[in-house]
């Protein structure tokens, strides 16, 4: 069984004696726990990616300690850190066929012939490869998923301490992604690693991790389960990349409610949605927030209603999506609201009236959100 | 509305492209095929210069195994060329290796000043050779007052070993700038898997670092092997009595007037390069990888002291060697006399005497190189359009015929064009510029053909259909976006081809006359006569100039002038 892995205010500095230095971590501190799969999200350049070369060795951090367990591992090379990592673009050798790739990290440790392939049988039968094997092709002739799939044995053949995945469904298409998550998942709770798992897809982090951290600017915003970071987001920037939050300037008017800007309206929140850093005073300004499934669009007006024009209608299946524009002094940018069917009479260009549904938006700090 | 036209009454055939393309396959045709038949017809004729159909013959053949001289000058070649390709590959990777895998200063200096050795005439170098090594030379010279004593006495540059060192020294930076790109262009994420797994950095290295680059090796080692064996002008002036194949055709026509004999040679020389080419072949497509990934991060540099030590040494003191030659002329051009440790008698008078004694060696070396190179541009550039756009049938058999020249020694190519022009043959050009320039194009026209044929097939065809589609007729997307797009393959392939030409000695030793002399061939009968310093200051001239192109267009297009050298 794997043991858990701990960055300690971790920082890493990019070019430090140059010009122009990138900080692409900032003091991260936080624990992954024995056996987790553990999702790190961000957008591009939020230094997901530097955190897990960090972890593997491959970039040395500027300051901080990161340990296995309670060994300090900062300054082991990468070579005898003992760890599995699947690139994004798989990285397998062109010049060997799949069981040779398979075997490489069990021949570095100078393993037995007899072993050597009884081990990678069993990892190829782990993933699902058992036909492949047989043919032995080089990696090249393998489909994207099987290449994949190899990468991935590989990488657990020689049973590493933990498991890096560098957006490992990157290069993958929209079906077989959805697919090869739930066999990550599968192998990753079979053999039991310590497992980091990098995407900047946010429904991809929510359905494969045990716990995801998010990542923006070289700073960890924020970490929990997918549930925790759906219900109860840190922050506007969090609320609105772990799935849609639409965003009304607002002031406050006492600490669980606030009155929209150039409205009478007065929206109030339950305590838990007041995700403050620090409550601030009443009468400073904040943003309300509510996710596209806790607003309606209604034809007549009413005194808690916003009036607005509809832009586009989307049929997406389960719902039906309308943004509408509204007083940009309100909100700035379109507003998505999913409706459980389509509205009869309501058509784009039309002139409706949306509602935030009581009791269910979150109030948030203000600040630059995308 | 009745539409009953049939579509090929309404798209007019556009015959333009083909009449532009019936110009270079007739020219390919009977310059390069036509003559390379009736070489191969006369390799089988009994010696002498007569065309004698109807009268076979084996009697050049035989020679190979009846003469001691065919048989020597048959090993010397296999000799020569094989140990100068493992040299330069013994030189030249863990060159590659350093320079793109060490952390040391001056690395793009090192690049630049590894690509002079391939860019002065070879021969030039072999007689500043003769000049530090011959008998009198001032480097055995020097070896000798400090080893004479210990019984040892070290060789003159003449004979194998010159032409080894001599070679090897000329043709490394074709593996060193190969093996450099292909280590410095190698995917890092493979390596980082590697050390993930376990892996030390010279285990990497043997498992994966050094397979994937075998292919780069390998066209680089055939590079070397291919001009190794065709090299006229290093044999000719230090083999001494060591006689290779193209020293040995040079001997049967310049000597005998034997064409046909000369045709048997060359005919062998040319197995021997196809039959080498043919394993390379072999070897790479077992070898070639497809590789899996588009990322690339930056490659890990070796930081250890060290290792930057042996690194910066090792490379120093090959470019130093290597540049040796250089100096040298530079320095003799300007005296009477280099015999023992200093050269001796300042003068000008060297190149005081240029712009009287050569100046009709200096105009047809112009007029003859620039002509060359315009013809083979537009020649090459048609050819490369053909055989990438419009994928005629047999377009492989017509990409074999242009760069079989590649790989033919420059005497090889001389013999096949008096084995058909030359004499009271149907077009007699024997002794005329058009001969020399005919003999040029066919020699250089692949490296034109090389670039552009590249460069179009990194081109989006959809650009020129855009083109059409908009209206324009074969002629104007031709000249309008094709041209303009390829222009800078075609430059580049030019300035390759110009600087080669004004150099060039193998070919035109056979065809010259006393009318179309050019600069080299003057170097080389001055080197004959023992003069010099006429010599060195010619050269002089010479490497500036070509110095002052190849720069001129590194600056203007920051490519490297190896990868032109390349083959596919």
């Amino acid at each position: 069984m794997s043991l858990s892995l701990t960055y300690q205010h971790v920082n890493k500095i990019f070019g430090e004696q140059s010009k122009n230095p990138v900080h692409a971590l900032k003091d991260v501190s936080f624990t992954i726990e024995p056996g987790e799969l553990f999702c790190l999200l961000g957008p591009s350049g939020c230094g997901k990616t530097t955190l897990l070369r960090s972890t593997a060795g491959l970039e040395s951090i500027t300051s901080g300690q990161i340990l296995y367990g309670d060994r300090d591992i900062t300054a082991i090379p990468p070579f005898r850190r003992n760890i599995g990592m699947v690139f994004q673009s798989f990285a397998l050798y062109p010049h060997m066929n799949i069981f040779e790739n398979v075997a490489y990290g069990l021949r570095v440790r100078k393993t037995p012939e007899a072993i050597v392939k009884e081990k990678v049988t069993e990892v190829m039968e782990l993933v699902g490869l058992t036909e492949e094997l047989k043919r032995n092709p080089s990696p090249t002739g393998l489909s994207g998923g099987q290449q994949q799939r190899v990468a991935i044995a590989r990488a657990l053949v020689y049973d590493p301490d933990i498991l890096l995945l560098d957006e490992p469904l990157a290069n993958l298409d929209a079906k077989l992604r959805r697919y090869m998550r739930a066999e990550i998942r599968r192998i990753q709770k079979a053999t039991g690693i310590t497992t980091i798992f990098v995407t900047h897809d946010q429904e991809e982090a929510m359905a494969i991790g045990d716990r995801l951290a998010v990542l923006r600017m070289g700073v960890v915003e924020q970490i929990g389960t997918s549930n925790d970071l759906y219900t109860c987001p840190d922050s506007a920037f969090v609320s609105n990349f772990i799935g849609k939050m639409n965003f009304f300037n607002g002031t406050l008017a006492s600490p669980v409610s606030a009155t929209l800007d150039n409205t009478p309206i007065t929206i109030t929140v339950k305590e838990e949605k007041a995700r403050f850093a620090a409550p601030p005073a009443v009468g400073s300004a904040v943003l309300i927030g509510a996710r596209p499934e806790q607003m309606e669009v209604l034809t007549s007006p009413a005194a808690d209603t916003i009036e607005g024009v509809v832009q586009i209608i989307q049929h997406l299946g389960q719902v039906v999506r309308y943004e509408v524009i509204i007083d940009p002094s309100i909100s700035d940018t379109p507003l998505e609201i999913d409706m459980p069917c389509m509205i009869e009479g309501v058509f784009e260009q039309d002139q409706v009236f949306v509602r935030l549904k009581e009791g269910l938006s979150s109030l948030f700090d203000v600040e630059e959100r995308n | 509305m009745k539409s009953n036209t049939k579509l090929g009454e309404v798209v007019k055939k556009d015959i333009t492209p083909y009449l532009v393309f019936a110009i270079p396959l007739a020219f390919m045709a009977i310059f390069l095929i036509y003559p390379m038949i009736i070489t191969l017809a006369r390799a089988f004729m009994p010696a002498g210069n007569k065309l004698l159909f109807g009268q076979f013959s084996l009697s050049g053949f035989t020679k190979f195994r009846e003469s001691s001289m065919y048989r020597k000058a048959l090993t010397n070649s296999f000799i020569v060329s094989l140990s100068v390709t493992a040299f330069t590959i013994l030189i030249g990777v863990p060159m590659g290796y350093f320079v793109a895998r060490v952390k040391m200063p001056g690395k793009n200096l090192m690049l630049s000043l590894g690509i002079l050795p391939i860019i002065m005439p070879s021969f030039v170098g072999a007689f500043t050779w003769v000049i530090l090594l011959g008998r009198q030379g001032v480097v055995r010279h020097f070896l000798n007052i400090i080893l004479g004593p210990l019984g040892i006495e070290v060789p003159t540059i003449y004979g194998m070993f010159g032409m080894i060192l001599c070679m090897t020294l000329t043709y490394y930076p074709f593996v060193f700038q190969l093996a450099y790109g292909a280590f410095a262009s190698a995917n890092s994420l493979l390596e980082e898997a590697g050390m993930l797994m376990g892996a030390s950095r010279w285990y990497i290295f043997r498992t994966i670092t050094f397979p994937l680059i075998l292919p780069s090796l390998g066209a680089g080692a055939l590079l070397v092997f291919v001009r190794a064996i065709g090299n006229f002008g290093i044999p000719a002036i230090i083999g001494g009595d060591k006689y290779v194949l193209p020293t040995l055709i040079y001997f049967r026509v310049n000597g005998f007037w034997d064409l046909n004999g000369a045709a048997s040679i060359a005919v062998i020389n040319v197995l021997i390069t196809a039959l080498v080419l043919y394993i390379q072949k072999r070897v790479i497509n077992r070898h070639e990888y497809e590789t899996i990934s588009a990322t690339h991060s930056e490659i890990k540099q070796h930081e250890g002291v060290a290792i930057r030590i042996i690194a910066i040494v090792y490379c120093v003191l090959v470019l130093v060697i290597s540049l040796l030659p250089q100096i040298t002329i530079i320095i003799m051009s300007f005296f009477e006399k280099w015999i023992g440790l200093l050269p001796e008698g300042f003068t000008l008078k060297h190149y005081a005497r240029i712009p009287i004694y050569s100046k009709k060696e200096l105009f047809n070396t112009f007029y003859l190189s620039i002509l060359a190179t315009v013809l083979a541009a537009i020649l090459g550039s048609l050819i490369a359009y053909i055989t990438e756009r419009k994928k005629p049938k047999g377009s492989a058999l017509l990409d074999l015929a242009i760069m079989a020249p590649f790989i033919l020694p420059g005497t090889v190519v001389s013999v096949s064009l008096l084995s058909a022009f030359s004499g009271a043959s149907v077009i007699a050009l024997g002794g005329t510029y058009t001969i020399i320039v005919i003999s040029y194009m066919i020699r250089r026209t692949p490296y034109v053909y090389r670039s552009v044929a590249a460069s179009l097939s990194q081109l989006n065809p959809s650009l020129e259909e855009a083109s059409t589609i908009a209206g324009a007729n074969w002629f104007y997307t031709f000249r309008r976006v094709s041209v303009p797009l390829i222009m800078p393959a075609i430059i580049g392939g030019s300035i390759l081809t110009l600087t080669t030409l004004l150099q060039e000695l193998s070919t035109t030793i056979l065809l010259y006359s006393p009318k179309t002399r050019t600069v080299p061939i003057q170097i080389y009968g001055a080197v004959a006569d023992g003069k010099l310093g006429e010599a060195s200051a010619l050269s002089v001239v010479l490497l500036v100039v070509v110095f002052v192109i190849v720069y001129a267009m590194n600056r203007k297009q920051g490519q490297s002038i190896a990868s032109s050298f390349k083959m596919g």
